[in-house]
Parts: C-alpha cells; structure tokens; sequence
C-alpha cells in the first residue's frame, strides 16, 4: 500500500510540476500609440478593460495603475494598455470612451490626463452626464478644440466596437478585468488588485 | 471483507482529498494575482497579509496534498485538512452573509459565491473529517493494544 501511495504521489507531482512549466499567453503586436505608458518591446504587459462609470475600475486606475503609471511605465519595464469596455447598463460610459479614444489618437499624455479627469469626477458626470465639460477643465482649450475634430472621425466608434468585441473573445464578463502578459505566460485577473501585489510580482520580473 | 470496504473508502477519500488539494493549490500558483484579488474580494484581511498569504497558501494545499497521499502523520494532516476546510467554509460564509459579492476562488476564479458553494465545501470536509476520525481511533486501538 505505501508503494502505491508513493507511485501516485509522485505521478501527480510530476504531472503538476509539466503543467505549471507550460508556457502559454501569446501576445499580439502592439502599435507605440496603443500603451497608455510604456513601450510595447516592455517585458510586462497589462491589458485593462475597463468601463469610466465602474467605481472598481476608478480605484483599479487611482490607486493601482497611476503608480505602475508612474513607477514602471516611465522606465519602460511595462506597457499599460486601456482597453475600451464601456457597459450597457452605464449611460455615459461610451461617450466618455469616444473622448479617450480622441484624446489617445492625440498623445499620452492627454489620453492619460482625460482618464484621470474622468474616473476623478465620476461620480459627478455619470449623474449629469457633464463629459464634454471635464473634457475641456482637463485638457485646456487648445488640446479641446483638437480633440472636438478629432471626435468625429468615425473610426473612433469601430474602435470602441473592436476593443470591447476583443473582451468578449477573451471571455471578458465585468470590468475591471485585466491580463498580465510577462515571461511567455499569461494571468487574467478579474477585480480589484492592490498596487503592492501588481508590484511585488513586477519587481519579481524586473528589478 | 468489511476490511476491505474500509480499506477502499479509504483510499478514495485519500486520493480524492488529495487530488482536490493538488487541483486547488495548482490553480492558485498558476493565477498567484488573481488569488490575491478573491483574497482582497473577501474584505477580511488586512493588505499586508494578502501578499505572504497569496504566496505561500498554494505551498500548504500542495504539501497538504502530497502528505495524504503519502500517508505520513496521518492523523496530523487529516486533522490539519478538515481545519484548512473548515476555514474556508468560515470565510466564505462569513463574506456571504456581509452582503459582499466575492469570487469564490476555490475551484475556479468565476465563482461566485452562493449557499451552494458553501454546501459544495461542507461536503469537500466530509472524507476529511472521515480520515481524521479513522486515524485518531486507530492510534488510541494501538495505543490500547500496547498498554495491554
């Protein structure tokens, strides 16, 4: 009996050793413009799909991403990508997503101003519906005005369309959902992750 | 052959037991984040703790699992099995009752948690508490035999 235990032990450590070894998580191409910090030759990758009206995802953007932003983003050891995944019960969400969408054809750095400005003033424009007026506090009349021409090109909308039909295919169900994508593997996390945890598995990776 | 009907309930519920431990602890090691998040999901414990306890908990359910299927201080880890599952019935219930909507983290990271889930890891502490009782009775049947 203790020689069977033995064997089916080990078989199954064997088996949970080739399983965890396995690599997994391809990531696609990314153009420079796409990450909201970083550059895509970063070795980690964070892909957020995220709704402007999602109270999780203003704390996930506050109180995470800003520092990942701001620590890792800027020594290019990771690129940030926000996906649009504006939800249908939400009534601003897809209008706030069009002027992001505007704001990252601009530069990062009004693509970033205009995320912050909204999920800081959530709760006040998805009440009164004001995106158009954080737009213009946010970004100062010159960059607005560039950013009312660029709001409507159509291809804003099938961009919107293209990232949240993107979810889906990748079994997206509620927001926030991110994706880790560093050293050939992938982990999917659905919810809010405190900054020290993204950080102790960065530093792992990249000192 | 009334033996024997214990000897195989036996190894079912070690094998068993033993394979959810290692299916568990497996799923945990490969997602360690998202752990971290159902962790953060429950509201129950502080921030600092997260991190050691989406670390190293896999590690435990893994040794746990590897220990049952040795069968080394069996009494010990059998006992220390129905603690590791009562804790999670204690913390799901606990996190189902305050009205917060978590994952239930315990075979999947899409579980929601409802009674069911709590029901399905009541039944889970069953052949644990089977293999602890059997153990401790058979250790005071030695016991007694060498007094004699």
């Amino acid at each position: 009996m203790k020689s069977i235990s033995r064997v089916l032990c080990l078989t199954l450590f064997a088996l949970v050793v080739a399983v965890a070894a396995r690599a997994s998580g391809q990531m696609a191409n990314l153009k420079p413009e796409q990450c909201l910090g970083g550059k895509p030759d970063a070795p980690i990758r964070v892909e957020v799909f995220s709704d402007f009206e999602c109270p999780a995802c203003r704390a996930l953007y506050l109180d995470t991403m800003r520092d990942v932003l701001k620590d890792y983003c800027t020594s290019n050891k990771v690129c940030l990508v926000y996906h649009e995944f504006p939800l249908q019960g939400h009534k601003h969400s897809r209008q706030a997503a069009r002027y992001t969408k505007a704001a990252q054809k601009m530069n990062q750095k009004a693509w970033q101003t205009l995320i912050e400005a909204f999920f800081l003033n959530q709760e006040k424009w998805s009440a009164d519906g004001s995106v158009d007026d954080i737009a213009f506090k946010a970004l100062g009349a010159d960059q607005y005005f560039n950013l009312k021409k660029l709001l409507l090109d159509p291809a804003i909308e099938t961009e919107i369309d293209a990232e949240v039909a993107m979810g889906q295919k990748l079994d997206v169900q509620s927001t926030p959902t991110f994706y880790v994508y560093a050293l050939n593997k992938e982990q999917k996390v659905v919810g809010f992750l405190p900054y020290l945890m993204l950080k102790d598995f960065f530093d792992r990776i990249v000192k | 052959m009334k033996i024997m009907i214990f000897q195989i309930i036996h190894w079912i519920f070690r094998i068993g037991l033993a394979g959810i431990f290692l299916y568990t602890g497996y799923i945990k090691l490969e997602s360690p984040l998202q752990f971290a998040a159902v962790l953060y999901g429950y509201k129950l414990f502080p921030t600092d703790l997260i991190l050691p306890m989406s670390k190293y908990f896999p590690w435990v359910e893994i040794a746990l699992a590897i220990l049952l299927l040795i069968g080394w201080k069996m009494r010990y880890v059998a006992l220390a099995a129905c603690g590791l599952i009562m804790a999670f019935i204690a913390i799901l219930a606990i996190t189902y009752f305050r009205g917060i909507e978590a994952n239930c983290g315990c075979f999947s990271f899409g579980d929601r948690i409802t009674p069911l889930t709590i029901v399905r890891d009541g039944l889970i502490l069953l052949p644990a508490l089977y293999l602890a009782a059997e153990s401790v009775l058979r250790s005071r049947q030695i016991r007694g035999q060498s007094a004699f």
